[in-house]
């Protein structure tokens, strides 16, 4: 049997809503995933984190405008790491000019913006790890 | 003798209406009709019939349960002639960058016809981080404004007169409230206007603090509350005309709760407030009377409606049964609205003009006391200069065009919109009860259950728009095939931080540290006392003592809380 896809999520620095990455994380459990949910932190934490959890995937929320800085950096962080492997998702909200240079510039796999069902958002996650959906 | 009673309608019309009704269920409709009775829902989950008739307020008593505008029990309104006399409060947002620039925005609408303004900060601010602090990184000026220091907020109201604008200064968390509010009061007195004639608000809610936002490091409930009384404590003694509190269940609605959720937890917050100072040797009518409240307006037009009037209906009975309240101002509830900010939708932007207009009317015919109505493009950021200027202008449109503020409580007597009036206040004082037996809101919000209860909103919530049961235009419901055009300029401002950096390092330069060092070290003495700690403060700011620094020491000495679900 397949290890089920491993996310580790995070609020990003002091933003403090935490309504949407939540809720992502409950439906992503329901979808089979095994959710590591780390409240805020901050980028250095985060690529900690993805590293000790051997995460597949790292889950980034941002509605309050840090999206720029700190999300580029936790892509860098895991780089670092050598965790080019994992990819990096994000959700928010943040104008849509941004959601593409973080995809293009910044190395984030996938920008979700408001109104996103979650349906689009676990179906991203799976193919972008190339394995069957997990069925619980 | 027996009471005299206000019913509306006698016992033998009602009886008549009744048997009318039936029959015209039974003749009148389909079977498929009669059918569906039963399967609508307010957005609370009261069940909506098809028809209401007098015989839904068969009960009603117009003296005991509606009475006079201005009059107890005040659901028809606070004041005797409400809109006519005292037009509700346009209370646009005004925060972006530095304080500079927020300046700028603040006569920008005062000279639109705003009549009061709503002040926000960036996150640095509003959790007590100096703008130069590494946590505030990418934060500085997003959102709102960066203050650090006292000169800061003289900044932000260069040219304005304190003593003639009413503010609203949204501080969230009542260990800021205990700080930048203090700010305004010492630059008001720099500037030689009297305490007396400052009117405003601050916000000031542990509730913000402990549930409804999540941060890195977060005050104990029990610490963030006694700060949170502090503040009302000494604003009371103090600055007559403000506003030491607003009961913000606009922000817990926004995190995820109901309608009926939202008005109680934050009486509950307004219970536990009056007994602590009740206990700090004040009279309920030293205090009541500067109580405000906060609500969120959303989509279910007449449960929102029925919301605000049930609200002001409880209050009044726990103000006056319970603690005994005489002073009139203690009975009445005044709250400020915000149209929904949830409800707004990314996608077609322009559609959420028409959503916060339909909210604005809603909190309007609720009789609300200022009004913010939500600006299209806020799914993607703080609103742009011409979408706040839309919806300042829905506001006018509301007082101006439509005539609804021309009569008191229009929708009095409406048969559904008083059986649901009478249904949220049973149901508000139920959820109140729920939490006095956990031992009140300290002890609900420590174990965890408020949390919760948010958590399953969400849950439930989200999944009746996974499965289009929740409809959203242009989202679930009839989405276009083609993208509505709509060029959304966001703001930007990179060099806030740089600006701010630049002022504190200048800040630290020019003030005398021996002093601030021993403004923050009594600070610091205090927060193991009992004592307010308002006056101390307010002599720490006057020293330039950073917004950051003073909130070290809370967290320092009061420690910090794990939000208990994650």
């Amino acid at each position: 049997m397949t290890r089920k896809v491993r996310v580790v999520m995070a609020k990003l620095g002091l933003d403090i809503h935490w309504r949407g990455v939540y809720l992502v994380a409950q439906f992503l459990k329901d979808a089979g995933m095994e959710v590591v949910f780390l409240g805020n932190q901050f980028p250095e934490q985060i690529a900690e984190a993805a590293l000790e959890e051997d995460a597949d995937i790292v889950g980034l929320s941002c509605l309050s405008g840090n999206h720029m800085t700190l999300a580029p950096k936790v892509v860098r962080l895991l780089r670092e790491k050598g965790l080019e492997r994992v990819k990096v998702f994000m959700g928010g909200v943040m104008a849509p000019e941004d959601a593409v240079e973080l995809e293009r510039t910044h190395g984030v796999h996938k920008v979700f913006l408001p109104d996103t069902p979650m349906e689009t958002i676990v179906s991203h996650m799976y193919e972008s790890v190339g394995r069957p959906r997990h069925q619980p | 003798m027996a009471q005299k009673r206000d019913l509306l309608f006698n016992a033998e019309s009602v009886q008549s209406i009744e048997s009318g009704c039936n029959e015209w269920f039974r003749t009148a409709l389909s079977e498929a009709d009669r059918e569906a009775e039963g399967r609508y829902f307010s957005a609370s989950g009261i069940p909506v019939k098809l028809l209401y008739t007098p015989a839904d307020t068969q009960d009603m008593d117009y003296g005991r349960d509606l009475g006079f505008p201005g009059r107890e029990p005040f659901v028809r309104g606070v004041y005797p002639n409400m809109y006519r006399g005292r037009m509700f409060t346009v209370r646009q947002l005004a925060g972006l960058g530095a304080p500079e620039d927020c300046n700028q925005r603040i006569k920008y609408l005062l000279d639109h016809g705003a009549t009061g303004v709503n002040i926000l900060f960036d996150l640095p601010t509003i959790r007590g981080y100096d703008s130069d602090d590494p946590e505030a990184e990418g934060n500085v000026g997003a959102c709102g404004a960066a203050v650090d220091s006292i000169r800061d907020i003289d900044a932000y109201f260069k040219d304005i007169d304190l003593g003639k604008v009413s503010t609203s200064i949204v501080t969230h968390l009542p260990s800021t409230s205990i700080v930048i509010p203090g700010m305004y009061f010492a630059v008001a007195e720099e500037r030689g206007t009297p305490w007396t004639q400052l009117a405003g608000t601050c916000q000031n809610d542990f509730i913000m603090e402990t549930c409804v936002g999540s941060a890195p490091e977060i005050l104990p409930p029990a610490a963030s509350f006694r700060l949170q009384c502090d503040v009302v404590e000494w604003i009371c003694r103090n600055i007559p005309r403000w506003n030491p509190i607003s009961y913000n269940g606009y922000n817990l609605r926004e995190a995820g709760t109901d309608a009926v959720q939202e008005v109680a937890v934050a009486i509950a917050n307004a219970v536990a407030t009056a007994e602590e100072l009740i206990r700090r040797g004040m009279h309920i009518d030293d205090f009541a009377p500067r109580m405000s409240f906060f609500w969120d307006l959303h989509n279910d037009f007449f449960e929102e409606i029925a919301k605000c009037r049930a609200s002001r209906k409880v209050w009044y009975q726990i103000m006056k049964e319970r603690f005994g309240a005489r002073n009139q101002k203690s009975l009445l509830m005044r709250f400020h609205v915000q149209t929904a900010g949830v409800t707004l939708t990314a996608t077609e932007p322009f559609n959420n003009i028409a959503r916060s207009a339909i909210q604005g009317l809603a909190a309007v015919l609720g009789g609300c006391q200022s009004l913010h109505i939500d600006s299209y493009d806020e799914a993607y950021s703080a609103p742009t200069e011409q979408a706040a200027l839309i919806s300042l202008r829905s506001q006018q449109i509301i007082q101006a065009e439509t005539g609804v503020v021309n009569t008191v409580d229009p929708l009095a007597g409406s048969y559904f919109v008083e059986s649901l009036t009478d249904q949220m206040a049973q149901r508000i004082a139920a959820y109140l009860s729920k939490i006095e037996e956990m031992g009140g809101l300290v002890k609900a919000v420590e174990s965890g259950w408020l949390h919760r209860e948010i958590s399953a909103y969400n849950y439930k919530h989200q999944r009746s728009i996974e499965t289009g049961e929740t409809k959203l235009v242009g989202v679930n419901y009839q989405p276009a095939e083609t993208a509505q055009c709509c060029n959304i300029d966001v703001f930007r401002y990179p060099e806030t931080y740089t600006r701010q950096k630049a002022k504190l390092e200048c800040l630290r330069r020019e003030r005398n540290p021996r002093k601030v060092k021993e403004c923050l070290e009594v600070i610091r003495d205090k927060c193991g006392s009992g004592e307010n700690l308002y006056p101390y403060t307010i002599a720490a700011v006057k020293q330039l003592a950073t917004l950051g620094e003073i909130e070290e020491v809370f967290r320092e000495e009061f420690g910090l809380w794990a939000f208990p679900l994650f």
